[in-house]
């Protein structure tokens, strides 16, 4: 199936729009070993000292043990083992799947939180390891827009520290990755700088201020001769302003209070800048969804029209239409 | 003597084998670009294969039993598995030699980590270079994800992010062209489209200005003075069941690895005798066994 039509058969019904004295969603990307589920660890352990409204979704399907107590948690509803197995599919082939039969029930997603809605300030979504498995799928689309669409949200792109500064060309390309993760949800975006326990954040502070003092970073590095061109640094400067920087550390908890300022910051800018945006694209879904299913009923009503009648089973065959059309979905 | 390799790169899904199948079936069929082609999969992941993979790396290591064995996770494990690849070099170096003169497609692993984060994608490829191949990346990207200027744009930069540390001349590739629904010449999914393929610059950005805020602004002007000096963002379409789409890819990856001089030249009369006996070239495939 390909991903609009995904998109339009998942279409979620009409949730309330985003309200905001209602809670901020967190959508937190990262590459994998970026300590995502780590820094998710902490932000759960201090809102709950903090007593503090928040709901925990976990999305990866393949983690061991979730080592925060997650409300929703995908490993509930898939068991991905099972899935390789039982469709005979790799480990990837098994995530994506898994995501991909989790997103087809996210409408029920949307009822829990909205229920629970008036007593949350935070919803914390972990993504799958693979950054790809949820920026690049059908599945991780869906969700991300029927979130956004209903909550306030924001995304949190995990950086590890101490790799970005042992290398500021790995540091370039994940802030290249975030770039296009921002242009593809079209949300805020908060940066975690994460692991500061172990190296302080300050360098790539610096780097993200000063383009001159990043060029210089880089040419130290001899394992990249790349010239970056003026246009590329600009383009990064220019992504910096976007964005808000938290550095924060997992261990020892320090930063946290200023990464849930960052976010509240952020989640002010949703309603300022970025609803207009969504709701722009939710109509343009509804729309897209609607033309489709008239499209399909067309089709339905011409196949029907086209069949011979045979008294009795021409009867049965009316009765079964609704199946015919999910199937002709499929084909498309 | 210059070797050759395609390194086929690209998201889970963006249809890296059914490219290497369909390529290396569109090279032994004759035609401009023919040559003898051998798949290689890179991909220590991989579920079954479209094509017959010359060389598998799964043969060497595999996912699932690093899973099974030192009870890892998928990404666990596939990290060991690439750097056990990485640390058995020699391995690929040994079956590699097998190839000296064949042209190789290689269906290379789709997680973006492996090219930016842990720089295993980087040793493998330095490898290649360092045995005298001449590399060309082809990123692929799977035209359904494509649907509007914002997402052409994220699509750029997801190819950049993965190819700058590289350091291969490289083609960003839309795939699945052919599947692609026909868009009416009033869709505006289509005007971006055509906006995107011929990289016109004003088009884009007019169109980024109506899907972001005022504080992407700037951002999105530096992006087209990016789109503008960079010809590293743009797009090939692909449509793998159009031979001439097949042979226009060929054509520019060959150019970016200078193929065509380093050929030698050929007997026309020959080339009309393969011409008349197709089986021909599938035979020299299957003599590298």
């Amino acid at each position: 199936m390909d991903a609009a039509a995904a998109a339009a058969a998942a279409a979620p019904p009409s949730f309330p729009t985003p309200k905001r004295e209602g809670p901020v969603v967190c959508l937190m990307i990262g590459m994998a070993g970026s300590g995502k589920t780590t820094l998710m660890q902490r932000l759960n352990s201090h809102l709950c000292e903090h007593k503090t409204g928040l709901y925990c979704i976990n999305l990866d399907p393949a983690v061991p043990q979730c080592p925060f107590a997650a409300n929703i948690d995908i490993r509930d509803t898939v068991k991905y083992k099972e899935v390789m197995s039982q469709y005979n599919l790799g480990p990837n082939g098994a995530i994506m799947t898994s995501l991909n039969l989790f997103a087809t029930r996210f409408d029920q997603v949307l009822g829990f939180l909205d229920k629970r809605a008036s007593e949350l300030s935070y919803v914390l979504v972990d993504t799958p390891g693979q950054i790809e498995a949820f920026t690049w799928s059908a599945s991780g689309t869906i969700i991300t827009e029927a979130l956004s669409s209903s909550f306030a949200t924001v995304v949190v792109y995990v950086v590890d520290v101490p790799r970005s500064v042992a290398n500021p060309a790995t540091f370039m390309a994940n802030m290249l990755y975030a770039c296009s993760v921002m242009y593809r949800t079209r949300l805020p975006l908060v940066l975690a700088l994460t692991k500061t326990d172990v190296m302080s954040a300050d360098t790539i502070l610096t780097w993200m201020s000063d383009q001159f003092e990043f060029q210089k970073a880089l040419q130290s590095d001899p394992s990249f001769a790349h010239d970056l061109t003026n246009s590329m640094s600009l383009v990064l400067q220019e992504f910096y302003r976007t964005l808000r920087a938290a550095p924060v550390s997992a261990l020892t908890g320090e930063g946290v209070e200023k990464f849930f300022g960052s976010v509240a910051e952020a989640k002010e800018e949703y309603f300022d800048e970025f609803l207009a945006d969504v709701e722009r694209r939710k109509k343009a879904r509804e729309e897209a969804a609607k033309k489709a299913e008239a499209e399909q009923l067309e089709k339905l009503r011409h196949d029907l029209a086209s069949e011979p009648k045979k008294g009795p089973a021409h009867a049965r065959q009316e009765e079964e239409g609704e199946e015919e059309e999910e199937d002709a979905g499929e084909d498309n | 003597m210059v070797k050759y390799a395609q390194l086929v790169m690209g998201p889970a899904g963006s249809g890296k084998s059914t490219y290497c199948e369909a390529m290396a079936r569109h090279c032994g069929s004759g035609g401009p670009g023919r040559r003898s082609v051998h798949v290689v999969n890179l991909d220590p992941a991989a579920e079954e294969l479209r094509y017959r993979a010359s060389i598998d790396v799964r043969e060497l290591v595999r996912v699932e039993e690093v899973m099974q064995e030192l009870g890892l996770g998928p990404n666990g494990g596939l990290l060991y598995a690439m750097e056990y690849v990485v640390q058995n070099i020699e391995w690929l170096a040994e079956e590699l030699g097998d190839y000296d003169d064949d042209y190789l497609l290689v269906d290379c692993p789709g997680q973006v980590e492996l090219y930016s984060h842990i720089p295993v994608m980087k040793t493998l490829v330095e490898a290649l270079v360092r045995a005298d191949y001449a590399v060309v990346g082809l990123y692929l990207v799977d035209s359904h994800f494509m649907t509007d200027a914002a997402k052409f744009i994220s699509g750029a930069l997801t190819c950049l992010s993965a190819m700058v540390r590289l350091e291969v001349p490289h083609l960003n590739v839309l795939t699945k062209m052919d599947l692609q629904p026909r868009l009416g010449p009033d869709d505006p999914r289509r005007r971006d489209l055509e906006a995107f393929l011929d990289v016109d610059v004003p088009a884009i950005t007019a169109r980024l200005r109506e899907q972001t805020g005022p504080r992407m602004e700037a951002l999105n002007r530096a992006m087209a003075e990016l789109l503008d000096d960079y010809s590293m963002v743009s797009f090939v379409p692909l449509d793998l069941g159009d031979p001439a789409s097949l042979d226009a890819l060929l054509e520019q990856c060959d150019t970016m690895t200078q193929w065509a001089e380093n050929q030698e030249p050929r007997d026309p009369h020959e080339d009309a005798r393969d011409a008349a006996d197709p089986g021909d070239s599938h035979d020299d495939a299957d003599a590298g066994d």
